[in-house]
């Protein structure tokens, strides 16, 4: 396998009394495709552009294979840059931004010439290779950034929110594209965006970032099945968070069943987890939206473990593949629960469901999850 | 293996080497002779003209001479009126061409002749009016005239040269505020209620007080300093502070004196541009970001997409 | 917005009114002169057409050609200084941090503002207290010191459009300091750097009133001649002279018409 191992040990960054990194450490493996995911401001790019050499930590190291690089100048960094903004040289043409790296190494001509088109085949732009970057369109640079960045065979591709400038559409066929070539390359990714479904789709793992902290280090499938954290929960996809105390916790088929106590939903909701809890720790129960379960009349399968909960429709968003309903709960708190609704008909569906309608909500023990850090 | 200089350390090393070269040309060539005028201006005066290293504000309390205060305040009635007919002339100009679609022809007709030499232009000023010039010669052809008529060497002549020597100077950053400016404003003010010219002057003025503040310094600092002008087409009563510092330099050989009135015309001219330069940053504030975004800004530095996200 | 301006260019407006008379009334003297240069006699009288002026402007006026060549040997290089140590402080300035980066800003527009004579009279005294002999290299030395704050403007506006993710990216993709200069930055910024050095080469041809303090015997320019000769009234010649030196403006200005937006914005 090619590609190299990156360490960040404890590493801290400050600027001015602004905490961009505070103490993050983070074992990337060899050819992963490894993604910093979070909101603006929560020090992805500063961790990034560390690793990359265009910023300096205060404290702590990174390491590539166990070398510690933070000596090293940019240029001299096993790692390249994919950027935000492109950054093409706007003087060369698209040749001879990509055969930049190679002139400056004063690589033999045929050489050069083959692997320049080497490259620009990889990102398909055979057909531009004369043009100036003025006259590609967002895609087409980003492609070209891609390309200038590979050509030096480096063991760490680093890339910078590179897809957040382009339409949406278009940044589905890229994502796609550089997953494609991650696998053709080998090489060790690290993607920084706030998009979580560029995260989710592409990435081995994803480390969740906010004010400067790692909050969780996972497979997209584990972060989103399992947030550590009441932020996670929050940023990666839609949830219903709801505060609770634990009351029981007892061993169910290789996991725990708990029962909780949910002031919100009026009373005690059944739910299982992976690990037990202390009875009486305050944690939050969550359920994602698409797995509770919306009817006009209660759900005939009396599940032993089933929550069930009567409301009225507040407010129905249709979104064309799915809708989205804000269920008004039928109790004193009167909380709001959000519930996606595939739009597939089956025979047991019963009419329509529409604003001010009562309708019934429903999830089984196993669907729901408790994060146990709820202040971060 | 080179040294490897932190972040820090190298960016004090690279600016200095790009810098410094131009820092060092001002101070020598810039800031050393302000500070020897700023001295001599304290000091009294030699007899064969330099200085005599004695402390004293002679110079001063020379320019309360009557003869001197009087040259003072015309230097600044002069320089209001020009400056005042510059800006009144170069609004609907400005804007005029902000809403052109010929913007880069007009700006190449208002840049020709501000580009063609000060002197030629004081001269072709000075072929009009004279005695024997042209506008003399046409009406005495016309019969209305006689005999030529003394229509230079006075201070109407001096306030319209400077006006027609200045006026781009007015103009071109009038020009660049108020291109930038969103007409969609004006349109919603009258949307609204406003008369075209309630619109112009309550909407349109406040946001491009910048390009005002601007253009009234740019004319009025040159202005307050000019030299040729009024010695060119001025009579012997429109004598400006220029002239006079120039006359103690090169005639009466009076340093001291030269240098004081230089300070007033420095005093002046720093005032206006602060002045200018807080309109400006004022106006930059109110545009200013949410914290949350000038503090992804301060981390990323450069990094934000043009437009942003 | 383009909408817009159509529809408002249709009718006469005041404002447009104000412009037209405007341009007439700068363009008018000119005229004049221009006019008064074809004539065969010397005052404003009509006489006939003549090239008289002209001839004698060529060829029988070496005095004139003497300044003028000495303005343009000043011209050239105090421009080429300018330019040169004023882009490389622009980028230094951009780009980093270090001490005494303020002052050199503050100090790197003053020139800019600050009347004519203050410059003049401020070198002619510090000239004379360090004991230089006024001439060529005293005029060269005001001239690279009023144009400087020109260049570092103008190359300072190019370089606020200059992404820095590309000097990033130059560095990260193994350019040196030098080889990102000159590669990257130089190629990316020069249209800036040229319409700097233009404007250098106008400002220091056009200049008096500095040139008319630090100039010694033997360094006259041209519009120290010019001077001379308009003192003592009209001069046909100057006449002559005038439409030349229009025509060279108006090439200088058409060659660089994309940039006029740019000269606008910084003058």
């Amino acid at each position: 396998m090619k590609g190299v191992e990156v360490t960040v040990e404890q590493v801290s960054r400050a600027y001015g009394s602004f905490k961009a990194l505070d103490d993050v450490s983070v074992q990337i493996k060899k050819g992963e495709f490894f993604s910093l995911l979070g909101p603006s401001g929560c020090g992805k790019t500063t961790l990034l552009r560390i690793i990359a050499g265009f910023d300096y930590p205060d404290t702590g190291t990174v390491e590539f294979d166990g070398k510690n690089i933070l000596p090293l100048p940019p240029d001299k960094r096993q790692s390249n840059t994919v950027f935000q903004t492109y950054a093409l040289f706007p003087h060369l043409t698209v040749y001879e931004n990509v055969a930049f790296p190679l002139r400056l190494r004063r690589v033999e001509k045929n050489e050069l010439d083959r692997k320049v088109r080497e490259y620009v085949h990889l990102v398909q732009l055979d057909e531009h290779i004369d043009k100036k970057p003025s006259m590609l369109s967002g895609g087409q640079k980003q492609r070209v950034a891609i390309a200038r960045a590979l050509i030096n065979e480096p063991s760490v591709l680093l890339l910078d929110e590179p897809l957040s400038a382009l339409d949406a559409k278009l940044r589905q066929n890229l994502l796609i594209e550089l997953d494609v070539i991650h696998d053709k390359v080998g090489i060790t990714f690290i993607y920084v965006t706030h998009d979580q479904s560029e995260a989710l789709s592409v990435s081995d793992r994803i480390a969740v970032m906010n004010k400067g902290k790692i909050l969780q280090i996972g497979t997209p499938y584990e972060i989103y099945e399992a947030p550590a954290t009441r932020f996670v929960a929050q940023f990666i996809g839609e949830s219903n968070i709801f505060p609770c105390t634990v009351l029981s916790c007892e061993p169910h088929e290789g996991e725990y069943m708990l029962k909780v106590d949910v002031p919100s939903l009026g009373g005690v909701v059944s739910v299982t987890d992976y690990d037990p809890l202390e009875i009486g720790s305050e944690v939050d129960f969550t359920v994602r939206p698409e797995k509770v379960r919306i009817t006009s009349t209660p759900p005939r399968t009396m599940h032993k473990e089933l929550n069930l909960y009567k409301g009225v429709v507040d407010e129905p968003v249709y979104s064309g593949f799915q809708s989205k309903f804000y269920i008004r709960l039928d109790n004193e708190e009167k909380s709001i629960v959000k519930v996606f609704k595939q739009h597939t008909t089956f025979l047991d569906e019963g009419p329509e469901i529409d604003w001010r309608d009562t309708v019934y909500v429903s999830w089984t023990a196993t669907d729901g999850y408790l994060v146990k850090e709820t202040n971060r | 293996m080179k040294k490897v200089l932190k972040p820090r350390e190298r960016e004090q090393l690279l600016g200095t080497v790009y810098a410094f070269p131009m820092g060092i040309w001002f101070t020598l060539f810039f800031t050393i002779p302000l500070g020897i005028i700023v001295l001599y201006s304290f000091l009294k005066r030699g007899l064969y003209g330099g200085v005599e290293w004695q402390f004293t504000f002679d110079a001063y309390a020379q320019m309360f001479n009557p003869s001197f205060a009087k040259v003072v305040v015309r230097t600044l009635w002069i320089s209001i009126v020009s400056t005042l007919g510059c800006i009144l002339i170069a609004i609907p100009c400005g804007y005029a061409m902000a809403k052109s679609k010929y913007q880069t022809f007009l700006l190449f007709l208002i840049i020709i002749p501000f580009w063609t030499n000060s002197l030629i232009r004081i001269y072709a000023w000075i072929s009009i009016l004279s005695t024997e010039g042209f506008v003399n010669t046409i009406l005495i052809k016309l019969g209305i005239l006689t005999e030529g008529v003394q229509l230079i060497y006075n201070n109407g002549a001096v306030v319209l040269v400077l006006i027609y020597m200045y006026l781009p100077f007015a103009i071109l950053p009038l020009f660049t505020t108020i291109d930038k400016f969103d007409f969609a404003l004006l349109d919603a003010a009258r949307d609204l209620g406003a008369t075209k010219l309630e619109s112009i002057v309550k909407v349109m003025f406040p946001n491009i007080k910048s390009g005002l503040s601007t253009a009234f310094i740019f004319t009025f600092i040159p202005i307050f300093g000019a030299y040729t002008v009024p010695l060119l087409v001025g009579g012997k009563d429109s004598t400006m502070i220029g002239n006079i510092i120039v006359d103690q330099v090169s005639k009466t050989r009076n340093w001291p004196l030269a240098s004081a009135f230089s300070m007033v015309l420095t005093f002046i001219s720093l005032v206006g541009v602060f002045w200018m330069l807080y309109t400006g940053k004022r106006e930059q504030q109110q545009s200013k970001k949410t914290t949350q975004q000038s503090l992804e800004q301060n981390v990323r530095k450069h990094h934000l997409p043009r437009g942003g996200k | 917005m383009n909408a817009h301006r159509y529809n408002k260019q249709s009718k006469l407006s005041f404002s447009f009114s104000m412009l037209y008379l405007t341009i007439i009334f700068l363009f008018i003297p000119l005229f004049v002169v221009v006019f008064f240069s074809f004539n065969s006699s010397k005052g404003m009288q009509w006489n006939h057409a003549s090239l008289i002026w002209y001839k004698t402007l060529i060829f029988e006026s070496p005095s004139l050609w003497a300044a003028f060549k000495n303005s343009l040997i000043i011209a050239l290089t105090s421009s080429v200084t300018a330019t040169f140590l004023g882009t490389l402080a622009a980028i230094g300035i951009k780009w980093y941090r270090f001490k005494g980066r303020s002052y050199i800003t503050t100090i790197s527009y003053l020139p800019m503002v600050l009347p004519e004579v203050i410059i003049g009279i401020s070198m002619l005294i510090f000239f004379s207290a360090v004991k230089v002999r006024l001439g060529m290299f005293t005029i060269f030395a005001a001239h690279t010191t009023f144009n400087l704050p020109f260049v570092f403007m103008m190359v300072s506006a190019r370089l606020d459009e200059f992404d820095y993710s590309t000097v990033e990216a130059a560095r990260d993709l193994g350019a040196n300091e030098s080889q990102t200069l000159t590669k990257v930055i130089i190629p990316t910024i020069i249209p800036g750097v040229l319409s700097g050095f233009l404007m250098c080469i106008t400002m220091s041809l056009e200049d008096f009133v500095i040139t008319f303090f630090v100039s010694g015997p033997g360094s006259g320019t041209l519009p120290l001649y010019v001077y001379s000769m308009i003192r003592y009234g009209v001069s046909p010649v100057i006449n002559a002279l005038t439409f030349v030196m229009i025509l060279g403006t108006m090439v200088i200005a058409f060659t660089f018409r994309k940039f006029l937006k740019t000269v606008a914005a910084s003058s």
